[in-house]
């Protein structure tokens, strides 16, 4: 009884996943996406759990879908409609080629399970009961993955820094870009006359990681 | 006695060195006053040689020192020895006495010169270089001072640096002399090689176990170098363009000392020449050449120190002739004798261009006899001794090498005889066309307009070397008189490597002496004669004769033939080589890989495009081509 | 365990990196490309887990909160640059900047 739910949960997370990865990549407007995105980390997160691993699961909601897709979302809605492209264009030998690029890809992985990984795949380990919990979670980065865990919070911290850096207001304003010269700068898009001084001068926007 | 050979080799050294690092420090007489200085000191420690010398006899007479041993490399051992023996004692005693007239001349000469204290720096360097050259005890040392000798020369030839004809005569020179060390060079190799030595004594001694081959090629390259130093056929053009120097320089180098190296060489070494006859036939043969065709071009020079130059030429093909039968201590005798009047003469017409202001052409000249008599009287000395009338030095010395061509007995002597028995018929001719031009007549335009004599002839430091020197030329034959006594002779018989009993390997009888005598005065008498007739009493018009007077007047186009020889196809090799091999292929190679690379970066340069989506497909690809790899590699 | 086992979950990875993949290289905003490169980045992720359960190893865990914290850090960074260009007024299409052109 046990397994049926278990595989029933796993395929409507399936679903959930797959439905909303290709939501992801097809869809025009922005906005859309993201959330579609959230969607694709729930899921995600359901499969953690299905694998034993409650404390990436939890981290994984809380960071990613709590943390880095809220952010995103800021950027969408500061960039309202700057944010529009459509949807693919350039030269169709480069679409096709992406295309074969990414199916070889997937083959090869379907190639590589399919042939069962030299017959490794086979065997699953025994765990116990603690596996995936925060607790062993925990020892193991204050032990044996110390420097890691170290090494990780820098690049946080200088990402943070970048982040800010690139948000900063320039002390001369925005230089309006030209473009190089002698080549037009195409289809130049300006915002919309903004009723009130409600520019986007704004400190708030970019760049501040959850 | 070494103490004594050091202090004359160092002397003049420690004067140029002390004249070039005081510099401006010292005023420029000092500079003068140093340099004479130095090359007297020489002088001294030379005589102090001399007279410690003759207190010894026979072998106790050669003396090697050497300072310190510079190269030891398997048998070979050299070192900056010094050799004092009679001939070195004799070439130091000229090269030092000359030379410290010559260099107080200067004082009077070039005082006034912007670069005065150059000048004497330059002259004590060569004075050195000089005295290294005669007192070198082994061939390395010798070619240290050959070499050194000739730098001084380019440095003197072109000291007045501004003129363009000065740097090129400078060149010139250096050049030709060059060629001569190139040869002698390559005969010190083949000597090592075969002999493992370069010392004179051992040198001298190894010479009977070489081949004739080796022989004859080691003395051919040491003719080789003293045809160019002593400016004999083929190699003489550089001396008559020397005379851009100042006349100090001409004097000196180019008359009493440099040029006489060649000589010297030969002479030190005799043994390697007597056992390569035919090279000393040849010797002998170049200088008897040089004699004839010298007389012949300076009949026709305008420049009062090119006819001096010519004639310096051909009494250097007298030591040569000499040299080249055996006649070492005539030979010697005569380069000593000429010294004297050769320098005379170049310093008494230094007077006269100096009065003149710096004008050498003889035809602007003319009537000097009465307005500067004592310079008159010491150019008649000189001229006199150097045709060679009795009682003045050249008589002796210039009769006692023809008396030993004669005595010979071959018909190469005889012919070796005929052709300085002209050369003395030439000799009178050229030396009184040049007096009686310059001295005779009235005095012309020019001269009435520029000659400055107000505070005498020249100034004190110019005339009294002159004055000396004309007295040595009156006595300086005393030394050796044919038949009667000869002490040079026995003097030199006791240089390094003579098994015989004399040097000389020729020995005219009485008879010889006395007929050589009578033609050789009569022929120089004839040669005043006939100057008399055409440039002194104006009796006679000088003949026409354009198709010999042509190529004497482009000196016998050997500075063209060279030019064609050797400097036009070397100048068409270079620029053929500039156009097809270093500029297409040595440039161009180098622009082809800077073109090559800028295309191949060109090219590469396309994957740029700076579209994202090119990169991150390439990436992809390229990730879903290693993955391919790994799976079937698996 | 109950459910499928590790090599369904495998190819469920497989699958979300290769849409993300293909959301990479065609979409033009750079907006949707940043989203796709969460899509692969969490493909990656999900096969890290699944094999950390297989083995029985902890690690790939560690290694799937690392993979998170930098994915955050990289994300902070490209939304800055988005949001300097949005500043700058540049149009937002990958095909137009192309500045960088060698």
């Amino acid at each position: 009884m046990g397994n049926v739910i278990v595989w029933i949960v796993w395929l409507a997370a399936l679903f959930g996943c797959i439905g909303s990865g290709v939501a992801v990549v097809s869809m025009t407007n922005p906005f859309y996406s993201a959330i579609a995105l959230i969607g694709n980390l729930g899921s995600l997160a359901v499969f953690f759990l299905l694998l034993q691993a409650e404390f990436v699961a939890a981290a994984q909601v809380l960071v990613y879908a709590g943390a880095v897709m809220v952010m995103f979302l800021f950027v969408i809605a500061y960039l309202g409609g700057q944010a529009d492209a459509p949807w693919a264009g350039g030269s169709s030998w480069q679409r096709w080629a992406a295309v074969i690029a990414a199916s070889a890809l997937l083959l090869e992985i379907i190639m590589v399970i399919g042939l069962k990984a030299g017959g490794r795949l086979s065997d699953e380990a025994e765990v116990r009961e603690a596996f995936g919990s925060p607790g062993d979670i925990g020892r193991l980065f204050l032990t044996d993955h110390l420097l890691a865990f170290e090494i990780t919070s820098i690049v946080l911290l200088v990402a943070a820094i970048g982040g800010v850096v690139l948000g900063a207001h320039s002390r001369h304003g925005e230089p309006r870009y030209e473009g190089p010269a002698g080549v037009p700068v195409s289809r130049e898009r300006t915002l919309p006359p903004e009723p009130v001084a409600a520019t986007p001068h704004d400190a708030s926007g970019a760049g501040v990681p959850g | 006695m070494s103490i004594a050979a050091w202090i004359c080799l160092l002397a003049p050294l420690a004067g140029a060195l002390a004249i070039t690092l005081l510099g401006e420090l010292v005023p420029r007489r000092i500079a003068g006053l140093v340099a004479t200085g130095s090359v007297a000191i020489a002088f001294a420690a030379a005589v102090v040689l001399f007279v410690t010398v003759l207190g010894r006899d026979g072998e106790e007479r050669q003396e090697l020192t050497t300072a310190w041993n510079w190269l030891s490399v398997g048998d070979l051992d050299v070192g900056l020895s010094l050799l004092v023996d009679p001939l070195s004692i004799m070439m130091a005693l000229i090269v030092a006495g000359v030379g410290s007239l010559i260099v107080a001349y200067s004082i009077g000469y070039m005082a006034g010169d912007d670069e005065e204290r150059r000048f004497f720096a330059y002259m004590a360097l060569f004075v050195f270089s000089m005295l290294l050259l005669v007192l070198a005890g082994n061939f390395l040392i010798l070619l240290a001072g050959w070499g050194l000798v000739g730098l001084s020369s380019y440095l003197l030839i072109g000291f007045h640096h501004e003129r363009p004809s000065a740097i090129a005569a400078a060149k010139k020179a250096f050049i030709m002399n060059a060629v001569g060390d190139a040869t002698m060079a390559l005969a010190f190799f083949l000597l090592v090689y075969e002999t493992g030595t370069l010392d004179f004594v051992t040198a001298f001694e190894r010479v009977d176990g070489l081949s004739s081959t080796v022989v004859n090629l080691v003395a051919l390259g040491l003719l080789g170098g003293a045809v160019a130093k002593s400016a004999q056929i083929p190699l003489h053009t550089w001396l008559p363009d020397a005379m851009e120097g100042p006349t100090p320089v001409s004097a000196l180098i180019h008359a009493a000392t440099m040029v006489t190296a060649g000589v010297y060489l030969i002479v030190r070494a005799h043994p390697l020449f007597e056992a390569a006859p035919s090279v000393q036939d040849l010797a002998a043969g170049l200088g008897a050449v040089t004699i004839v065709v010298a007389g012949l071009i300076a009949l026709v020079q305008t420049d009062i120190k090119r006819v001096i130059a010519y004639s310096t030429m051909s009494q250097i093909g007298y030591m040569f002739l000499a040299a080249g039968i055996g006649a070492y201590a005539n030979g010697m005798f005569h380069l000593m004798t000429h010294a004297f009047f050769k320098a005379l003469l170049f310093l008494a017409a230094g007077v006269v261009i100096h009065a003149l202001v710096g004008e050498q052409d003889m035809r602007k000249m003319g009537g000097l006899r009465r307005l500067m008599p004592r310079t008159w009287i010491a150019m008649l000395i000189g001229g006199l001794a150097l045709v060679g009338l009795p009682p003045l030095s050249g008589f002796f010395s210039k009769d006692s090498i023809l008396a030993s061509a004669l005595a010979t007995g071959d018909t190469y002597g005889y012919v070796l005889f005929a052709a300085g028995l002209f050369g003395a018929l030439l000799t009178g001719i050229y030396t009184f066309r040049m007096l009686f031009i310059v001295f005779t007549g009235e005095p012309s335009g020019f001269v009435r307009e520029h000659l400055h004599t107000e505070h005498g002839e020249g100034p004190r430091w110019m005339t009294a070397p002159v004055a000396v020197l004309a007295a040595l030329a009156v006595v300086g034959g005393a030394v050796q008189i044919a038949g009667i006594w000869h002490p040079l002779a026995d003097f030199l018989d006791s240089i390094v490597a003579v098994d015989r009993e004399s040097l000389a390997l020729v020995e005219p009888t009485v008879t010889q002496d006395w007929v050589t005598s009578i033609l050789a005065v009569g022929a120089g008498l004839l040669g005043i004669g006939v100057a008399w007739l055409i440039y002194g009493a104006r009796r006679v018009a000088a003949p026409r004769m354009v198709a010999l007077r042509n190529p004497l007047e482009r000196k016998l186009y050997f500075d063209e033939l060279y030019q064609t020889v050797f400097y036009y196809p070397a100048v068409g090799i270079a620029r053929g080589w500039t156009r097809f091999v270093e500029g297409p292929l040595i440039g161009g190679s180098i622009s082809g890989v800077a073109g090559a690379t800028r295309g191949l970066g060109r090219g590469v340069g396309q994957a740029q495009t700076g579209f994202l989506r090119t990169y991150a497909l390439a990436i992809a690809a390229g990730l879903a081509v290693l993955a391919m790899v790994f799976v079937s590699v698996r | 365990m109950n459910g499928p086992d590790v090599t369904w979950y495998l190819a469920v990875a497989g699958v979300l990196f290769a849409t993300g993949a293909l959301g990479v290289l065609l979409r033009r905003s750079p907006l949707i490309v940043l989203l796709s490169l969460e899509i692969m980045l969490n493909g990656a992720n999900l096969a890290l887990i699944a094999f950390a359960r297989q083995q029985g190893d902890l690690d790939g865990q560690i290694f799937a909160l690392a993979v998170m914290a930098v994915a955050a850090s990289e994300v902070v960074v490209g939304l800055g640059l988005i949001v300097a260009m949005a500043r700058r007024r540049l149009v937002l299409d990958v095909d137009e900047l192309t500045t960088l052109r060698g």
